[in-house]
């Protein structure tokens, strides 16, 4: 098909929109409520362009034979600058601008809104959740959160309420977002061009306790962290800064940096155990994994028939088994008193943060920061970040295995159980370690592996909606592995945004890269692990494990 | 008045007897247009969802009368239901739906029990395999919007969707969906039956100062003047307004067809006009209409949902006696910004009255000003 772009005429494919032509011909339009893999909105109106002398949205229109299009004709500049006027009137009092931060405040000056003749008319409370807070202030009604939840999560927690200018975003009937069926994965965050909805913060918590000098306050790090938190300093997508991250923190005033790697590792011992003890005894299957807090919530609320049939393992999720492990295992060995050791986990995840507060945890974990909470403690602090050196973990917690390493992505959870479980139950050496089937960005992956004769099918689930489909099969699995956000912990909510599946894909890469570099490549096989069993735990399942690192959940509303 | 004739059932028979094929076309030989607003070929709308292949159709008669100002709807459903059952009755079985809704305005719950009992009535009568049931909006004026009415069968938010795809192609549940106002449906069993019928007649909806206002049917075409010897104004009149969104005439002589009208900057719509005389201001008329376009917007899209109640403070500073010449031209800008920029109909639309009244009436607002 041709059309006329801005005179020049060009072929292109009639099944894309104008805003994706424009791009790829390297015409930048602005945009707030459009986002790539959702369905366009047409909401904010800021991508609009002029075809054949008529405004239309770019997002929404597809091009049409012959058509003449302008995209910077002065009637389209004009308009595009009133809607910006229109939307940040309702914004601004309680913007703190942040060019870099949020989508509209980085457009004003391209647009060249300099000043706004309307009033500021919102007035909203605070919406103050345990894991995520929204401040409908802020908001600009781009719908980009609400699409996020339906169309990538399918958790449908919030949606518009009222109409007119007091349409606004709301849970189920005007609740506040802790007390209805949201999963907290913090997916919304992402994807908020204006910054209106952020994780409930720690930071200035864990600052105050890292100025109280009678605290031994240790700061462990998910393995996802380090493929992503150099983006937050500029370093491009799928750096790993394992050692500048722990140089970092160090200097930032923790005592110990540890690494959730080797929780990861426990968490397999453990999970491994579990599935061979089901495999023995003929059952409960699928068993269905537990690392991620989102899903462990979407199950609660959805599907709580999982707990009544024991399909939920019991393990704790990695940063809970090293918290715990912390505050019993490693305080008798430092000779500390546990009340006197902190814990704080840097999280790709804001779900985390509520997980911390269940009380059948008897948490090991004081504070969750997520990874933008760390970058944020890290620029107070003033650390030169790009340039510090590179230094190691603290050596009594913080070696890991390659198979902890790899829980950071979609499947990694999965692969690192197989490589254990496989061991465990036919009692020989996995020769090829890697299970390529389960790795990548499809939705469902799936499998299978032979144990004792016996032919094990395992699946694999990343994001909310995906999670959803793969339950309708459940029943054809023995083993499966459930993540909320699209990706795993790569993509959580408590990374840096402006994510896009290129970003995801690229760390990714960079979590396998570290893999590669580790000298062990399965969990059992850590020399920490195994020390830790002999000294303290005795075996996996023993009655002290089930204490420590195993957990049960409770049913919950689904509203 | 035609619209009062009650056919009984003949002109299902009859449709019947034709075929849907012939049924269409005798339809378009009529001229039948829809009598909503957009006056679309009737004819033309049921040949398409002929045309789609599904095995589920649907019917939505358009009973969300919002227009402030119109209320020849209620009046048909209040004096010959029958007929419009009827009507909805061959629009389904002509183009192969089993199921029809009735999309009924929510304050017109109380239609809503002499209804139903008139449609078990005429569906035993008529021994059609065709299912109507009513659904009653919920207040929002945007509902009268079809696609806004699709979504809020579904039990969406009663938001517009962007078109294409139009509903006789992908309509309510992604099925083949014709979706006809109350007037047309009821035109249509009278244009099969009657071999008489006449295409020009429509039903005027005449309110504001005058002594006479309620529902007249008059030929398309009919002077102001002769309308207006009907209604009987109580003193001069200043000027007509064609609902809220169509927009304000000054008092002019003109002869009342869609072309005529539009010819004044206005939208004809309904066939509804607010006749407005010289004791008022078209400031308060202004506000009055802004207030109602703030409140009725459904809150989608930026220019809608943020502009219209800016809108509405300016109006308010300019009645204060506070707004500047800028504020005039602001409003001005506003107007035609929104109009431009919007998604659906009532965005598009919901300046008209500022921008007309702002061309005839500017002096009105000047006085104001500090």
């Amino acid at each position: 098909m041709k059309i006329s772009l801005n005179n020049k005429n060009i072929e292109v494919d009639p099944g894309k929109s104008l805003l994706e032509i424009c791009r790829e011909n390297n015409i930048n339009i602005p945009t707030l409520c459009y986002q790539e893999g959702l369905k366009p909105g047409g909401r904010c109106r800021v991508c609009l362009v002029e075809v054949d002398g008529k405004l239309v949205t770019s997002c929404t229109e597809k091009p049409k034979e012959n058509s003449k299009i302008i995209t910077n004709s002065e009637k389209v500049l004009k308009a595009r600058k009133m809607n910006i006027e229109l939307i940040m009137a309702g914004h601004i009092t309680t913007c703190s601008i942040d060019k870099d931060a949020h989508d509209l405040c980085g457009m004003l000056e391209e647009i060249g809104l300099t000043g706004i003749r309307f009033e500021p008319i919102r007035k909203y409370k605070e919406d103050l959740g345990s894991s995520v807070v929204r401040n409908d202030n802020k908001c600009i009604n781009c719908g980009r959160c609400i699409r996020t939840c339906a169309e990538i999560q399918a958790v449908y927690a919030i949606d518009f309420a009222s109409r007119g200018y007091n349409e606004h975003v709301a849970p189920y009937c005007e609740h506040n977002l802790a007390d209805v069926a949201c999963i907290k994965c913090g997916q919304c965050i992402l994807h908020c061009p204006v910054g209106a909805i952020h994780e409930r913060e720690h930071l200035h918590e864990v600052m105050e306790v890292l100025k109280n000098k009678k605290k031994h306050v240790i700061v462990q790090t998910a393995p996802s962290i380090r493929a992503a938190l150099g983006e937050e300093f500029g370093l491009e997508p799928g750096t790993l800064v394992t050692g500048k991250m722990v140089a970092a923190l160090r200097k930032c005033g923790f005592d110990k940096v540890f690494d959730v790697n080797l929780g990861a590792d426990m968490t397999i011992m453990e999970e491994a155990s579990e599935f061979i003890k089901r495999f023995e005894n003929g059952g409960p299957f699928p068993m269905i994994t537990t690392c991620c807090p989102g899903w462990i919530l979407m199950m609660e609320h959805f599907y709580p028939d999982l707990i009544k049939n024991n399909n939920m393992s019991t393990c704790k999720s990695p940063h809970e088994m090293l918290g715990m492990l912390t505050k019993s295992y490693y305080a008798k060995k430092a000779n500390i008193d546990p009340k006197d050791i902190i814990v704080v986990s840097i999280m790709p995840c804001t779900a985390k943060k509520f997980e911390s507060t269940r009380p059948e945890l008897e948490t090991g974990v004081d504070y969750v920061l997520t990874t933008r909470e760390a970058a944020k403690l890290i620029r107070f602090n003033k650390i030169d970040f790009k340039n510090i050196k590179d230094e190691n973990f603290d050596p009594a917690l913080g070696i890991a295995t390659g198979a902890g390493a790899i829980f950071g992505a979609t499947g990694g959870v999965m692969e690192a159980a197989l490589r254990t479980a496989y061991e465990f139950g036919n009692q020989k050496t996995l020769e090829k370690v890697e299970f390529n089937e389960i790795r990548g960005m499809d939705g469902i992956k799936e499998g299978t592996v032979k144990v004792k004769g016996k032919t094990i099918k395992f699946a694999v689930a990343h994001g909310g909606a995906n999670n959803r489909k793969l339950l309708e099969n459940k029943d054809k699995y023995h083993f499966i592995e459930m993540m909320a956000c699209p990706g795993g912990c790569i993509g959580g909510g408590g990374q840096p945004p402006h994510i896009s599946k290129d970003i995801l894909k690229k760390r990714i890469k960079a979590i396998y890269k570290e893999e590669s570099n580790m000298e062990f490549k399965k969990s059992h096989e850590n020399p920490i692990v195994r020390k830790i069993y002999k000294e303290y735990l005795d075996h996996p399942l023993s009655e002290k494990a089930e204490k420590f690192l195993h957990t049960k959940y409770t049913k919950r509303s689904q509203f | 008045m035609q619209i009062l004739e009650k056919t009984e059932l003949k002109a299902l028979k009859k449709a019947r007897n034709l075929g849907p094929k012939k049924t269409i076309s005798l339809l378009n030989k009529k001229g039948l247009t829809g009598r909503g607003g957009a006056s679309f070929p009737t004819g033309k709308k049921w040949e398409f969802a002929l045309k789609q292949k599904s095995k589920e159709k649907y019917v939505i008669c358009n009973a969300d009368e919002g227009e402030p100002g119109t209320f020849k709807d209620k009046f048909i459903m209040q004096k010959n239901p029958e007929t419009l059952i009827e009507g909805i009755l061959i629009a389904s079985e002509t183009i192969g739906a089993k199921q029809a809704y009735i999309y009924l305005r929510g304050e017109y719950e109380n239609l809503k029990s002499k209804l139903e009992k008139t449609i078990t009535k005429v569906i035993r009568k008529a021994k059609t395999k065709v299912n109507i049931e009513i659904i009653l909006g919920a207040g929002a004026y945007v509902c009268g919007e079809e696609t806004a009415i699709i979504k809020s069968i579904e039990g969406f938010r009663g938001q517009p969707y962007l078109k294409p795809p139009y509903p006789p192609v992908e309509g309510l549940y992604g099925k083949p969906t014709v979706i006809n106002n109350v007037e047309t449906l009821t035109a249509a069993a009278h244009a099969i039956l009657l071999d008489n019928w006449n295409s020009l007649l429509r039903l005027f909806c005449i309110s504001g100062d005058v002594t006479k206002p309620g529902v007249y049917e008059l030929p398309a075409g009919i002077k102001l003047s002769e309308a207006m010897k009907l209604a009987k104004p109580k003193n001069p009149v200043k000027s007509v307004y064609f609902g809220c969104f169509g927009g304000c005439m000054p008092y002019k002589d003109i002869e009342l067809t869609h072309d005529n009208i539009c010819g004044e900057d206005c939208v004809s719509g309904s066939c509804t006009m607010i006749v407005v005389d010289n004791t008022r201001s078209i400031v308060d008329l202004a506000y009055v209409i802004s207030k109602f376009f703030a409140y009725e917007s459904c809150g989608k899209c930026t220019p809608c949902r943020e502009g219209s109640v800016r809108i509405l403070l300016l109006i308010k500073k300019i009645r204060q006696g506070k707004a500047t010449a800028q504020d005039l031209n602001l409003l001005q800008e506003l107007g035609e910004h929104i109009g431009q920029t919007s998604l659906c109909g009532l965005g598009q639309s919901c300046t008209n009255h500022i921008l007309t009244s702002l061309k005839h009436f500017r002096k009105d607002f000047e006085k104001e000003l500090r």
